[in-house]
């Protein structure tokens, strides 16, 4: 592995790391860990900015990653140790998160776990063993603030796909389907606070009609491979006349493959779905909800052999629940440690974002959450705000045990999205030794104060 | 719908005294529009303790009245809405008393276009009888420039007034400015002050002892995004100017099918 490495009890403020302060160059890869192996990598990542175009009326000015939104489809093989070059073309410091891999810190992507910032202009070299396998994603995470060009307001991101060491599965076409919304600015929400809105959104870069159809054939199973990379809407995506079998969320396989009309995702949230095409025509993918479908969220279905005006029929209900997917049977295991984590907002003022806290803190004022190697830890997320949270935690997955006081097991994630004022309880076995990031995935709320650092003892 | 507060109807009835003052809806605009398939209904409550005693140019004194003024704004895009007001007033001697209707076109700057403060344009043309305003059509155009700030919160409305029929039919273009400052006590309590003025024809402005000054210490309480709550009291201290006002709005935000995008 290359990289600088750091020191690992550096808790780091996210606000000195902003884009605009370069200044922190001590934290970055030096030159002088420059990878000078003569060895391709197995993939380069090249951050640059580019002119991108989501339809031929609408352009936006962003940054990505090899000039492409989104970046290319990486696919790594379990267990097998794979290099990933990373260039920073920027005029500020930038780091790349591998979303879901189990991975050292240093290589993770955060810059608060310890893993080094990508000096402008600089570049370095990681190295890891993916694992687990299934769908996850590459994606900065650097810190925006109230500049709406960073972060994952930005197209920084990228499917990775980590093929398990036996495929199990069964289909004829695969699809990768990545959400992003564009153009941010701030508007008055509901509940009185501000809060980010989208001029445009996408799936795969393309604003609805502005890709080509996906050509499918009656009768053929589709693997849809979906990652919500939008900095902080979660989404929900139909197919009408369809239903999708839900295979794994998160990447991970979920105990009961069940149907459903439409699939909900939280920020950084993966499903991974097989759909029969059974209904003949030419359809929209998009979002259920007709303002996120007009604003170019969408993608078309094409049967061969039909022609005419892609079709959309939103589903009869909205519903989701995690619930559906797991054995509704408790966890079988009893947890060795209860880590009550309470979340609430501090009201700014209508002109300004909320600040965030996790029990009565802001980071990096919160306290450092100690993991016992080996134990089995419940986490209780327990939502004391009106907002919704897709929580996330870094290098480790969480086994989902109640939501809203009911019982369920089997279903493993790293994003569970805890409604306002509930409670979610999941269980995380300590088995990944490292600083391990953990935070709300909404990119105004982490910035805004929203993260822990939990650390081994 | 945030802050949408706004002033009308310090009505000029003569030059260069200003006087005959409106009571009907006195609010500063904030330059937010109510969303498209919205309706906000507002009931406008004014009181004056202490004011114009007399009838001046036979329209009905303002001491005593009370002023009930339901306005209905329709949003129609997300840059623009129509309002429409129906004013009443009740005092002694008059009983309950229909007083007029106004129309009330707006447009907005849409807040994707990132302008650093809110800006619209609201346009509003109506009739009152001359018991209650000696100048019968009305015409007035309201620029709105507003900001959010953290906590506080700022507005300016430099509202032009035009007759259209009535005794200042050829007095010219009026100017009736109206602005607010406020500060975010808590999410729910807002304070601050409301300021309107009448200062006549903008080609001959009235002294200050003619013209209409108030100044209303106010609260705002964002109790729901469906409502909209607002009292304050008014202190008018120049002889044209009704000299205590007493304030409420009430409002109710009914949606008919649109949602804000976050779910």
């Amino acid at each position: 592995m290359y990289g600088a490495s750091l020191a690992a009890a550096t808790v780091i403020s996210r606000q000195a790391l902003h884009p605009s302060v370069d200044a922190q160059a001590s934290l970055f890869v030096p030159r002088s860990l420059r990878p000078t192996t003569d060895s391709p990598p197995d993939y380069r990542i090249e951050i640059s900015e580019i002119e991108w175009e989501l339809s031929p009326k609408k352009k936006v000015h962003t940054a990505a990653y090899n000039g492409q939104v989104p970046g290319q489809l990486i696919r790594l093989q379990e267990g097998k140790p794979a290099s990933i070059e990373i260039v920073n073309r920027l005029d500020h410091a930038e780091i790349v998160h591998w979303h879901g891999q189990w991975i050292p810190p240093d290589v993770d992507g955060s810059m608060e776990e310890g893993s080094p910032m990508i000096a402008p202009g600089g570049q370095t070299r990681i190295a890891f063993t993916p694992r687990p396998s299934g769908l996850h994603w590459y994606h900065t995470h650097a810190m925006a603030n109230r500049d709406l060009k960073h972060g994952l307001y930005s197209g920084q991101f990228g499917p990775l796909y980590v093929e398990p060491r036996t495929n199990p599965g069964q289909y004829d076409q695969e699809q990768f389907i990545l959400l992003h919304d564009w153009d941010p600015y701030y508007s008055a929400s509901d509940d009185g606070s501000l809060m980010v809105d989208y001029v445009a959104g996408s799936i795969n870069g393309r604003m609805l009609g502005s890709d080509a159809p996906i050509q499918v054939r009656e009768g053929q199973r589709i693997l849809f491979h979906i990652v919500n990379a939008s900095a902080t809407e979660p989404h929900w995506l139909a197919l009408p006349g369809h239903q999708f079998q839900v295979l794994a969320l998160d990447g991970r396989p979920v105990p009961n493959q069940a149907k459903v009309d439409a699939l909900r995702l939280g920020p950084a949230e993966r499903v991974s779905a097989l759909v029969t095409m059974d209904a003949p025509g030419v359809w929209i993918l998009g979002e259920v909800r007709t303002a996120f479908r007009n604003s170019g969220m969408g993608t078309v279905i094409e049967y061969a052999g039909r022609t005419g005006k892609p079709q959309f029929i939103p589903p009869d209900r909205l519903q989701w629940d995690y619930r559906a997917f797991a054995d509704l049977v408790p966890a079988k295991h009893k947890p060795d440690v209860t880590v009550p984590l309470i979340f609430a907002s501090k009201f700014q003022g209508h002109g300004a974002l909320d600040r965030w806290m996790i029990n009565g803190k802001s980071y990096p004022e919160t306290a450092l959450v100690f993991l016992q190697e080996g134990l089995r830890h419940r986490l209780v997320f327990d939502n004391r705000s009106v907002d919704d949270h897709p929580i996330h935690l870094h290098r480790h997955a969480f086994e989902l045990v109640s939501i809203k006081g009911a019982a369920l097991s089997g279903v493993l994630k790293d994003v569970v999205i805890v409604e306002a004022g509930s409670v979610v309880e999941v269980d995380l076995v300590a088995n990944n030794p490292g600083n391990t990031l953990f935070h709300c995935h909404q990119q105004d709320h982490m910035d805004s104060g929203f993260m822990a650092l939990f650390r081994y003892a | 719908m945030k802050s949408t507060l706004f002033a009308i109807a310090l009505l000029a009835a003569s030059i260069p005294m200003v006087y005959a003052q409106g009571n009907y809806e006195i609010q500063v605009y904030g330059a937010e529009t109510v969303a498209p398939r919205n309706t906000m209904v507002e009931l406008h409550s004014n009181f004056t303790v202490d004011g114009q005693r007399g009838y001046v140019q036979d329209a009905a004194p303002t001491y005593h009245a009370e002023h009930e003024t339901v306005e209905i704004t329709q949003g129609i895009n997300d840059w623009s809405e129509v309002g429409f007001y129906i004013f009443t007033s009740e005092q002694s001697g008059l009983g309950a008393q229909w007083v007029g209707d106004h129309i009330r076109p707006r447009v907005r700057v849409p807040e994707k276009w990132r302008w650093p403060v809110g800006v619209s344009l609201s346009t509003e043309v109506g009739y009152q009888r001359a018991l209650f305003s000696p100048d019968t059509w009305t015409w007035e155009i309201r620029p709105i420039v507003d900001k959010t700030s953290g906590r506080w919160y700022f507005a300016v409305n430099p509202a032009l007034e035009r007759t259209w029929h009535g005794p200042d039919v050829n007095l010219g273009v009026g100017f009736s400015p109206a602005a607010k400052i406020s500060y975010d006590f808590t999410k729910k309590i807002t304070g601050g002050f409301e300021y309107y003025a009448d200062y006549g024809s903008i080609t001959n402005i009235a002294s200050l002892h003619n013209q209409q000054q108030q100044l209303f210490p106010a609260i705002d309480l964002n109790v729901s995004p469906d409502w909209e709550i607002n009292f304050g009291v008014g202190i008018g201290p120049t002889a044209a100017t009704d000299h205590w006002i007493v304030k409420g709005i009430v409002g109710r935000r009914f949606d008919w099918g649109h949602k804000k995008k976050t779910s």
